[in-house]
């Protein structure tokens, strides 16, 4: 990450704090700060408190504590300054059934102060951009989920916003829909739109975001790029699968040498694990170490640390399924330095 | 490209586009406008078949109890009419509508003014079918051009009230299951009124809840179109007048209140 010299970051949280009626902490200290020119992702299981950052860090919900600022304007003190900056899709994507797409958008242009004239000719690059031109002129009660997402991003580009938030974009779409959001999404970022993104799925977070926030019951638990993150973790590991367990003791005397050996791990011996910093490069070593000691192999496959494997190393919960207050701690055999780098293999994940 | 901050909006244009959208609840909605319509109009009907013969009551300023019920009619419908716009606005909190319409850098009070102009313009259909239907039936304009214009001034502004009455409910209780609320407050509204007999053959609760119910002005106000005994005149404008000012002010308050109480 780095901030461009001289400007503002485009948005920044200082112990942000919601409380809800009932006394739920569903925002609970939290600072950030996001780049002009970023797209930051952020990540956490559902019910961590994505949806509650968003609506603080776009006026439509108050802290109980703590400010943020939008564009350098205060949220809490000056939405009406943030709201002119910013772009937002709700993870609703709520629409009016009973309009038409281009209606929603001249009506979207008339809220953000375009002249009727502007606000038609927008409309229409838009409905271009998001490939709803035949659409356009339909009620939106007839679209599909995927098309009311693209619509409801074109609403919030009518004003060609300095910061858009997207909660949770591409939830529920499928693939083909989800590419071609991450790649409008991509699109904006290239003009200079700063995004701000939720979401729950670690793809998404790697493959779109230059800095990852990760959330957990409210607090921000880790942030930085995925790749620095995923180094933090730890190196890649080489998994190997032997052909038989009679191997084992053999497999691990040979590979010794060539990085840091996993445990053996509970669900059996034909997995041998190995982390090494050489990554990829180290297959062709490991394969011959394991034929000079005669140890017959199934497969070996190296497994780069994931952003899930960051989530569990800094809460010690899985995200992808978790949800926040399930909070089961991890067993006892890989807390600590060693951080299970690997979801895939039964000998690791029985837990 | 450029990025800058958005143009301010024009609060004209804000208030004609969520205008427009308060229409398509009639208007794209097949027969969304007939129950309101049609309502009234039985209410009427109704209450003239059994109670015709209370005119002959001492102290009835008329003796066409018709021509005593077809501005309350009008009155009801009108203010139905804007209570809907409670539940809309409900309606569209639950989906998260209202939050497209909150994120936008306009004035939170001008985001209500639409769906207000569109309650009283909506409402303008079951207060016109019932005069109509009123009409037809044997009541007479006594009170002339003036008369017609007090019926609709009275209409518009409770519709307007019962509008701010549904929007205060709405955003205090964001859910449609507000609605009956809504409804009800404009039902008991009137019916605390000297809706079916003069304040003077009213007897003991009731008439002191008539006497102080701003609604009760209203009626007289809406009455000067058909009732014979209530001629168009400063006396019998202003007191209605005042309790329409009245009630919007109070009730526009609450409004605001619940604006202002969003995301607290
Ligand atoms: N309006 C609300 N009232 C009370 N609790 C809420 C409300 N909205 C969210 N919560 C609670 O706050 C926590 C965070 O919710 P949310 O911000 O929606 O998480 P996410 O978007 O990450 O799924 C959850 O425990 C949720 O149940
Ligand atoms: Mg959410």
């Amino acid at each position: 990450m780095s901030l461009a010299p001289g400007s503002p970051p485009a948005v920044e949280a200082h112990a942000l704090v919601r409380e809800y009626k009932g006394g739920i902490r569903a925002v609970d200290g939290l600072d950030l700060q996001v780049a002009a020119g970023e797209i930051y992702g952020f990540l956490g299981p559902n019910g961590a408190g994505k949806t509650t950052v968003v609506r603080i860090l776009t006026t439509l919900l108050r802290p109980t504590s703590g400010d943020a600022l939008v564009g350098g304007r205060s949220v809490v003190r000056d939405g009406d300054a943030v709201r002119r900056l910013i772009g937002v899709a709700l993870q609703e994507a709520a629409i009016d059934p009973l309009m038409t797409g281009r209606e929603l958008l001249r009506m979207q242009g008339a809220l953000h102060g375009l002249r009727s004239k502007q606000a038609r000719e927008r409309g229409q690059n838009l409905l271009e951009r998001v490939g709803l031109t035949e659409a356009g002129d339909r009620r939106v009660g007839g679209y599909s989920g995927g098309m009311r997402r693209r619509l409801d991003l074109a609403l919030a580009l009518v004003h060609r916003p300095q910061v858009l938030f997207l909660d949770e974009p591409t939830t529920g779409l499928d693939p083909t829909s989800r590419a071609a959001l991450w790649r409008e999404v991509r699109a904006l970022n290239d003009e200079g739109t700063t995004v701000f993104l939720t979401t729950q799925y670690l793809e998404e977070a790697e493959q779109l975001a230059d800095r990852v926030g990760i959330i957990a019951r409210g607090r921000l638990v880790v942030e930085g790029s995925p790749t620095a993150l995923k180094a933090q973790v730890g190196p890649p590991t080489i998994h190997v699968e032997l052909a038989d367990a009679e191997g084992a003791q053999r497999a691990r005397s040979a590979l010794r040498g060539l990085g840091a050996l996993e445990p053996a791990g509970a669900g059996g011996d034909i997995h041998v694990q190995l982390r090494t910093t050489a990554g990829k490069a180290a297959i062709a070593p490991v394969i011959r170490a394991l034929d000079e000691h005669g140890v017959q192999v199934e497969s070996v496959e190296v497994q780069m640390p994931s952003l899930d494997d960051v989530f569990m190393a800094v809460t010690g919960a899985t995200l992808e399924g978790a949800s926040s207050n399930d909070g089961s701690p991890s067993s006892g055999d890989h807390v600590g330095e060693a951080v299970p780098a690997s979801r895939a293999p039964e000998a690791t994940t029985a837990r | 490209m450029s990025v800058g901050a958005a143009p301010r909006p024009r609060a004209g244009a804000v208030v004609v586009a969520s205008w427009r959208r308060a229409l398509n609840e009639v208007l794209r909605v097949r027969g969304a406008l007939l129950p309101a319509t049609i309502a009234p109009v039985i209410f009427m009907l109704g209450m003239t078949g059994q109670f015709s013969r209370l005119t002959d009551l001492e102290g009835f300023p008329t003796d066409s109890y018709l021509a005593w019920i077809v501005p309350l009619s009008c009155l009801q419908g009108a203010g139905f009419a804007g209570a809907a716009t409670g539940s809309n606005l409900a309606r569209d909190i639950e989906q998260g509508l209202f939050d497209r319409l909150l994120v936008a850098p306009v004035p939170r009070a001008v985001l209500l003014l639409g769906p207000i102009l569109g309650a009283v313009t909506r409402c303008l259909v079951p207060a016109t079918a019932v005069l109509a239907v009123g009409l037809l039936l044997g009541a007479e304009f006594t009170g002339g051009v003036l008369g017609v214009l007090a019926l609709y001034g009275a209409s518009i502004g409770f519709c307007a009230a019962a509008a701010l009455w549904g929007i205060f409910l709405a955003l205090t209780f964001r859910t449609q299951q507000a609605g009956p609320l809504m409804q009800q407050g404009v039902f008991l509204a009137v019916f605390l009124s000297t809706a079916y007999t003069p304040e003077a053959l009213l007897r003991g609760w009731l008439a002191g809840a008539a006497r102080y119910n701003p609604v009760t002005h209203v009626l007289e106000l809406s009455r000067q179109a058909t009732v014979s005994g209530l001629e168009p005149s400063l006396a019998n404008t202003l007191p209605g007048v005042a309790a329409l000012v009245g009630l919007i002010l109070v009730l526009g308050g609450l409004a605001l209140f619940g604006l202002w109480r969003i995301g607290r």
